[in-house]
């Protein structure tokens, strides 16, 4: 799977290039506009990664002409500003997808597999029942299992254990999980998502079971699916 | 500097001076020239009436009037009326035969009667030279005399032509004397027209350059000047005050940029010092085991770092008038329980507990994204600074379409200190651990969207904020 990413910082363009070639993808880098065009023109890609300041123009314009040179892959902007402008809010309606930077790589990383599947309209979106190891969840019922055991959870505990479920084996932040089981892009300063995961915990392993929900220190959470 | 401006305004009212006078001067030159044709014009116009009206008098008269009377009667005439024609005092010739003449010849053209200047050989020799319609005046020039003479012809029955003669002297020195009228006082105005056009637009051009110097006066190091007030409310009192005013933003732009720069570099310091400790503890650590923990810190201390700069450059901007929002329309009902949802464990496990009272249904135009982080605000300064076994109450209620959020809570209050200057920035109470911006933010947030915002200590105890939205 390609991805063009266009970023003019030399050290964070490295490390997305790393970052994606681990991750199993094919970065096709550029860093200028002019770049991204004629690498855009050469190589078809799935997918893309375009920071907003770039050195030779505005990447909201280099998106724009992307598009209208038949670029239809999905893109995911970056962009270094605090507040997210309404051109870009038009574009995530239009099926893209912004990140603020300072981000967590694996936030990237998720946003981006969310863009690429939506874009290839992977139905992983309609299965009623996720499964990690012997955890259930049944999405029609709202019922969460343990093998057999029911887990007694709040309306806002399944939608969060339902989000692990679907990112299960990857790292999740604490603003993707603010982001999409709140629907707030906010940076609590205090500890607000970890006592909600710790609570959530505390129901999964109530009879002694398998820890799943692992917290990376620093960065986030993992639900094991192994 | 100065003395190149000057110039520059001395040749500027001079042109304008110059222009303006010498499209006057051809102006009024054609309506003098004009003025001139017309009355020259009517001039002559009146004597020919007269010669022709006289000439048919005089001939009638010459038919019927027997010779010897004839003549004393024509010469009585004659002076008569051309002492009337000429108004006394214009000329120093004061026999009127001087100017106005009768001759009458024959058919063969020899003179019978005259009555008139001396020569009058000369007269009948150049007068019956020329042809003449009956009754239609000519000008004659006649030798030794200055002006031309008006000259009007009429043939009797018995054959004999009687002429009828005015000097143009006295027409001619209407003109003359209209003319040299005319050219002192288009002098006069022209001169005075100059004179007045210069002195106002040197004037105005001053204050204009008044307004050039103070901004070439401004610089790096001096924003300070202004343009001295003009009264009045002219283009130029306009632009002084405009430019004053423009002055005056640009000044308290830099001013704001500096502080901004200033807090800025005051917020960021402290953390970086802090995350550049944590790594080179990671460095220095021996053991594999221990490199993780003081990275993780230093990881969890960038994302503080990240989120205290943008809270800072907000309070900033806001603080300047130029928050970036965009705004939506917000069900504060589901964003006010979501949000306390999101915080009731944490606020639980320090034994905080929350009420929440929320009138349904009230909508109001914001920022989702501020409104989420002002609230989030609010309850994070509940978890940090409230003691153990509080209530933090949350009210929102509509009235009078404006939308009122107070917060309330029964801990130990503001500290004395900040009493004051809640809002500020960086004023925090000494027992505090934040960066002094939660409150400088909702404050922020709060007169970015055109609300008010209140705090002070409960005579119960414990603080109050009342927050009010126009919605």
């Amino acid at each position: 799977m390609r991805v063009l990413v266009v970023e003019d910082d030399a050290a964070n363009r490295e490390f997305l290039r790393r970052s994606l070639a681990e991750s199993g993808y094919e970065p096709v880098m550029a860093a200028t506009a002019r770049e991204a065009k004629l690498a855009a023109e050469t190589t078809p890609c799935d997918c893309g990664i375009v920071d907003l300041m770039l050195p030779d123009g505005d990447g909201i314009g280099l998106i724009r002409d992307l598009k209208e040179s038949g670029f239809s892959a999905p893109i995911l902007i970056l962009s270094a500003k605090r507040s997210v402008d309404e051109r870009v809010l038009g574009l995530r309606t239009g099926g893209d997808d912004y990140l603020t930077k300072p981000y967590a790589i694996a936030e990237l990383m998720a946003r981006l597999e969310n863009l690429v599947r939506r874009a290839e309209s992977i139905p992983a979106e309609q299965r009623t029942v996720l499964r990690v190891q012997d955890l259930t969840l049944d999405l029609l019922r709202r019922e969460a299992r343990r093998g057999e055991q029911v887990l007694e959870l709040t309306t806002r505990e399944f939608s969060l254990l339902e989000f692990l479920c679907r990112n299960a084996g990857r790292m999740v932040t604490r603003s993707m999980i603010l982001d999409k089981v709140w629907g707030m892009r906010i940076d609590p300063e205090t500890n607000v998502v970890d006592v909600h995961i710790y609570r959530l915990r505390n129901k999964m392993e109530r009879h002694g079971e398998q820890p799943m929900l692992k917290t990376i220190r620093g960065m986030g959470y993992v639900l094991k699916d192994k | 500097m100065s003395s190149r401006t000057n110039e520059r305004g001395v040749t500027a009212a001079w042109r304008i001076a110059l222009g303006s006078t010498l499209v006057f001067a051809l102006g009024t030159m054609i309506a003098f020239l004009l003025l001139h044709e017309f009355v020259s014009r009517e001039i002559q116009r009146r004597s020919d009436a007269w010669l022709t009206g006289e000439v048919s008098v005089l001939s009638d008269v010459a038919e019927r009037t027997p010779r010897g009377a004839l003549y004393d009667r024509i010469v009585d005439e004659v002076a008569q009326l051309a002492t009337k024609e000429i108004p006394a005092g214009i000329s120093s010739v004061s026999d009127p035969t001087q100017a106005v003449f009768f001759m009458e010849t024959d058919a063969n053209d020899s003179l019978k009667l005259w009555v008139g200047p001396s020569d009058s050989a000369v007269f009948t020799r150049i007068i019956t030279r020329n042809r003449f319609k009956p009754e239609i005046p000519i000008n004659v020039a006649i030798a030794g005399h200055e002006n031309p003479y008006r000259v009007v012809q009429f043939v009797a029955n018995d054959g004999n032509v009687i002429y009828l003669g005015m000097s143009e002297r006295n027409d001619h020195q209407v003109l003359v004397r209209m003319r040299g009228y005319f050219l002192m006082i288009f002098v006069a105005i022209v001169l005075l027209g100059f004179a007045i056009t210069f002195v106002s637009s040197r004037q105005l051009l001053r204050r204009v350059q008044r307004v050039t110097e103070t901004a070439a006066q401004i610089d790096q190091d001096n924003l300070q000047s202004r343009v001295p007030a003009i009264d009045g409310n002219d283009e130029v009192a306009q632009l002084t005050a405009t430019m004053n005013r423009m002055l005056d933003r640009i000044s308290r732009t830099v001013e704001q940029l500096h502080s901004m720069s200033d807090a800025l570099a005051h917020d960021l310091r402290s953390p970086i010092t802090a995350v550049r400790g944590r790594l080179e503890q990671a460095l220095m650590a021996d053991e594999p085991g221990r490199i993780k923990e003081p990275i993780a810190a230093a990881v969890e201390e960038l994302d503080q770092l990240a989120n205290l700069l943008t809270t800072s450059l907000d309070v900033a901007e806001a603080r300047a008038g130029a928050l970036r929002m965009h705004r939506t329309r917000l069900g504060l009902n589901q964003l006010v329980h979501s949000i306390v949802e999101l915080y009731e464990p944490s606020l639980h496990e320090r034994a905080i507990s929350v009420r929440l009272q929320c009138e349904e249904g009230i909508e109001i135009e914001a920022d989702a994204g501020l409104f989420h982080r002002m609230l989030a605000n609010i309850l994070n300064n509940a978890m940090r600074h409230l003691p153990p076994g509080s209530t933090v109450s949350l009210t929102l209620r509509r009235d009078d379409g404006m939308m009122w959020m107070t917060v309330e809570d029964n801990g130990p209050g503001f500290p004395p200190e900040v009493c004051a200057r809640l809002f500020e920035k960086h004023v925090k109470g000494r027992s505090s651990t934040g960066h002094g911006l939660g409150l400088a933010f909702l404050h922020a947030v709060t007169v970015a969207h055109g609300g008010t915002i209140e705090g002070r200590n409960r005579t119960s105890g414990g603080t109050q904020l009342i927050l009010r939205f126009p919605c």
